[in-house]
């Protein structure tokens, strides 16, 4: 039986590649799919500290979560659709109007 | 033995999140998150969290990454120049808040990590033990999420609305 | 017993006059100049109970009250007043003539769409005024001061539209200005060294014993600073450009103010003072050169001046020369009683040019005025009794007060009698030649194109009421004894024969002149052709104003462009223009920061957040 802490460098690991790519990325699906990896490695730690602490709320807050994240997905990508009807691109580079 | 599976599992599903990231083909993306997603599943279920491991499986990688899929199909993704873009010019600079990121997690975590001995509890994730806590403790957010799952699919209804009645004339 | 609240009441009444008028008057010509006139008449009310009280004690009371108005560290002013003899016989006359003026000019400004405006001006004037009389320390009185002279600048211009109205208050207030430059730093001086045990001090009366400690040179200094003051208030030489040009205000205003009481405030600040100037004989004896030189310059100007409010105005030059040179003499007394006798007839004498002017339908040349007498009776009586007091024939009051100054001049020094003598000959002339011109001689019309003879009539009787009282006071003025209600403590001065006789003399011998030269009335001034060349310097007024315009034109604008270009190269380019520089690079540079790219900015965020992470457990 692994320790906790490994479950945790784990999703420590998924959560950082998560983070590079919703900051770095061009497309604004993959920038979605990052977000998916975040939430995927919050689950993870979620799980393994409910194993640990011998209590079923983590196990609970993850289904809760995965719920939140699917109707997320459903309307990120309707934006997304959307966007591209608009812009007829979805480089993330060409949403500048917030600039100077 | 399950240490075999747990370094198997959890090699799996890093070099898939990093295929997700680094992949340039759109489709490689997804299926690579798809492929993330069935080793965590698997990861749940050495952690005898047997039911959100299978719900992961048919909500995620069922619902979710086949509409991601469909939008990928849907759109015309060859359009994508591929120059390099103000964006990527400090793309190291996103590699490096990363790193940094996974250290700080490192030495925040390191406790945990030296502590082998942390005790295992005895519970154990299945259908029924959840059933039981969803039911009773946990039946308000239960019923809460189903009204927001209602208000996510108003949403998505009106947004989509300026596609579906204006027709063939959104092209700008 | 004087009583104190009838002095703040006579202070203070002009003021809430003017304000009254300002606030919610302005509109209502009628109102306006009641409420004025009411003012006024307050004033001279209250002056008068004042006088009763003050003399109905032996020796005469005296009273002084003083509110703290600033005070910190080493440093006091009060805001009060002192009254005694000499301030209020000031008053009266500052209230009396005042009162005149005011009631005058409601029938002259009657035409006038703005008048309003020019009775809440004149009530200022008629406080600030009345502050110089009564103040009791220094800087109340410079305040006082420099309000007099803004009042004196709004009437003068008051007719501001006309540039060359205008343009004299503007001249009037800046010659003020740097007389008062030169005052002020005699006030300064004065209290900087006023401290012998008991703190220094702005107040008179805790001046009067610090005298004799200061060091007489310094004390000199001092005296000629505070003339400085003098100088630019009553029109000595060279500060006295302005008072000709003042002219062009209305003739009330010329009447109050340049007549009989703001250029008077000069000698009354001299009498007031007295006890500074006294021990510094040098400061004296250049106070009596300035007054005499005065005196006979404008003598000499008036003679070839044809308006007639310009003649009116180079006599009163002249005649505060004499006061100056008296009070010079060490003759307070003298000068503050021809200061007296001036105001009454003075006044008049502008008040009746008023009328001439106002029946004349503001003509003020007198080569277009000829026989007024007969078309205006009244005025010309009065206008006639004041032309003998102010040449000096007995027994009316300038016989008496002139005589006064002739005598000290007489006994003191013989240069400056002379001089004060030839003046006072120059004087009955030019006077002569007014009034012989403007009012002897027929008045058969059309022997010029252009007369207004058939419409002159005599002046409404607001006009000429005024006119008969200034001529009553003028003719009585030196038998009421007036010496010994200013300073009761001096002995009665002795009539001295031979003066009076030569004074007499003189007189009747520039009257004459007058009257040989112009009783038959011919074209042209037959003083054109006497003199000659001569003429046109007169006519230029000894060319002081040309000497100022150049000064003014080539060596003030040339050091003030060169200020501006010092301001614009050194200032502008180089301080300023190195911090715009500075904050377009730092703009420049932050812009960048901005790029619109949210993926960005998320990340700078959790940069963020891991380094405040990092800090955070350093403590943990």
């Amino acid at each position: 039986m692994m320790s906790l802490g490994s479950y945790l460098m784990v999703s420590g690991i998924i959560f950082s590649i998560g983070l590079v790519g919703v900051t770095t990325s061009r497309n604004v699906l993959k920038v979605l799919l990052s977000l998916e990896l975040l939430l995927a490695a919050s689950n993870l730690s979620f799980v393994a500290f409910s194993k640990f602490n011998g209590d079923y709320a983590g196990q609970l807050i993850v289904f809760f979560v995965i719920l939140v994240a699917a109707a997320e997905v459903a309307i990120g990508l309707a934006i997304v659709v959307l966007m591209y009807r608009r812009i007829s691109t979805i480089s993330a580079d060409d949403l500048k109007e917030m600039k100077w | 033995m399950s240490e075999f599976f747990f370094y198997l599992f959890a090699a799996v599903l890093i070099l898939a999140s990093l295929s997700v990231v680094l992949a340039r083909n759109p489709l490689y993306n997804v299926l690579s998150l798809v492929v993330a997603i069935f080793s965590l599943s698997c990861l749940f279920v050495l952690l005898e969290a047997f039911f959100v491991g299978m719900i992961l499986l048919l909500v995620y990688a069922g619902a979710v990454l086949v509409f991601f899929l469909f939008v990928v199909m849907c759109l015309d993704l060859k359009t994508i120049a591929l120059t390099t873009s103000q964006q990527n010019r400090y793309g190291w600079l996103g590699w490096i808040v990363g790193l940094s990121f996974v250290s700080l997690f490192y030495l925040g975590t390191q406790s945990f990590i030296k502590a082998q001995t942390l005790g295992v509890s005895s519970i154990r994730g299945t259908i029924e033990n959840i059933g039981q806590i969803l039911f009773t403790d946990y039946l308000l957010p239960f019923e809460l999420t189903s009204l927001l799952l209602l208000i996510a699919i108003f949403g998505i209804v009106s947004l989509a609305q300026g596609v579906l009645s204006s027709g063939k004339e959104v092209d700008t | 017993m004087v009583d104190g609240c009838l002095v703040w009441t006579a202070f203070f009444a002009p003021l809430i006059a003017c304000l009254l008028i300002t606030f919610f008057l302005l509109k209502n010509k009628n109102l306006s100049s009641l409420v004025a006139i009411a003012g006024i008449l307050t004033s001279f009310v209250c002056s008068c109970l004042i006088f009763s009280q003050i003399f109905q004690a032996s020796p005469p009371a005296q009273l002084q009250q003083s509110l703290p108005w600033i005070h910190f560290d080493n440093f006091a002013i009060n805001f009060g007043f002192l009254m005694n003899p000499l301030a209020i016989m000031m008053l009266l006359i500052v209230t009396g003539v005042g009162s005149a003026i005011f009631i005058y000019s409601r029938g002259y400004m009657d035409e006038d769409p703005s008048s309003p405006r020019f009775f809440a001006y004149l009530s200022l004037f008629a406080f600030s005024m009345i502050g110089i009389v009564l103040s009791d320390n220094l800087i109340q009185l410079f305040i006082f001061w420099e309000l007099v002279g803004l009042s004196s600048y709004l009437l003068i211009g008051f007719w501001y539209f006309k540039p060359s109205a205008a343009d004299a208050g503007v001249k009037a207030f800046l010659v003020n200005r740097l007389s008062d430059f030169g005052f002020l730093t005699g006030i300064i001086l004065l209290w900087s060294v006023s401290d012998i045990g008991a703190g220094r001090s702005f107040q008179f009366t805790d001046l009067v014993p610090v005298i004799s400690h200061i060091d007489p040179s310094l004390l000199t200094g001092i005296a000629l600073l505070l003339f400085c003051g003098v100088m630019g208030k009553s029109a000595q030489v060279p500060l006295h450009v302005w008072l000709i040009d003042a002219m062009e205000g209305p003739t009330p205003v010329s009447a109050l103010i340049h007549a009989a009481t703001m250029v008077a405030a000069g000698i009354y600040l001299l009498a007031r003072l007295f006890f500074i100037f006294e021990p510094s004989t040098t400061a004296m004896i250049i106070i009596a050169y300035v007054g005499a030189i005065t005196s006979l310059m404008a003598a000499i100007l008036a003679v070839a001046e044809n308006d007639i409010k310009r003649i009116l105005a180079y006599s009163t030059l002249s005649q505060l020369g004499l006061m100056v040179m008296a009070l010079g003499l060490g003759g307070p007394m003298q000068g503050m009683y021809h200061l007296t006798t001036h105001a009454f007839f003075k006044a008049l004498l502008f008040l009746g040019a008023g009328s001439v002017i106002y029946g004349m339908h503001h003509e003020q040349d007198i080569w277009k005025m000829q026989g007024l007498w007969k078309k205006m009776p009244i005025t010309g009586w009065t206008f006639f009794i004041g032309t003998l007091a102010l040449s000096g024939i007995w027994p009316l009051s300038g016989f008496w007060s002139k005589d006064a100054i002739l005598a000290l001049a007489f006994e003191h020094n013989p240069v400056l009698y002379v001089i004060a003598a030839i003046a006072s000959g120059l004087t009955a002339f030019y006077m002569g030649r007014l009034f012989f011109v403007v009012f002897w001689g027929d008045t058969s019309p059309g022997r010029r194109k252009g007369d207004h003879h058939h419409e002159v009539h005599e002046s409404p009787w607001v006009m000429t009421l005024p006119l008969i009282f200034l001529a009553i006071l003028s003719a009585i003025g030196g038998f009421i004894g007036i010496p010994q209600y200013i300073f009761p403590d001096q002995a009665p001065e002795q009539l001295n024969m031979k003066v009076a006789i030569i004074s007499s003399i003189v007189a009747v011998v520039g009257l004459s002149f007058a009257f040989i030269l112009y009783g038959k009335r011919s074209a042209t001034d037959p003083l054109i052709k006497m003199l000659g060349g001569f003429y046109n310097v007169l006519k230029s007024k000894f060319y002081f104003d040309d000497v100022y315009a150049w000064y003014v034109d080539h060596v003030q604008q040339n050091i003030a462009l060169a200020m501006e270009k010092v301001e614009k190269s050194l200032l502008d380019s180089l301080i300023l223009g190195e911090l715009v520089h500075l904050s377009r690079i730092a703009g420049r540079g932050l812009r960048y920061l901005q790029n619109g790219l949210v993926q960005r900015y998320a990340m700078v965020f959790i940069f963020g957040a891991i380094i405040l992470f990092v800090v955070l457990s350093q403590n943990l």
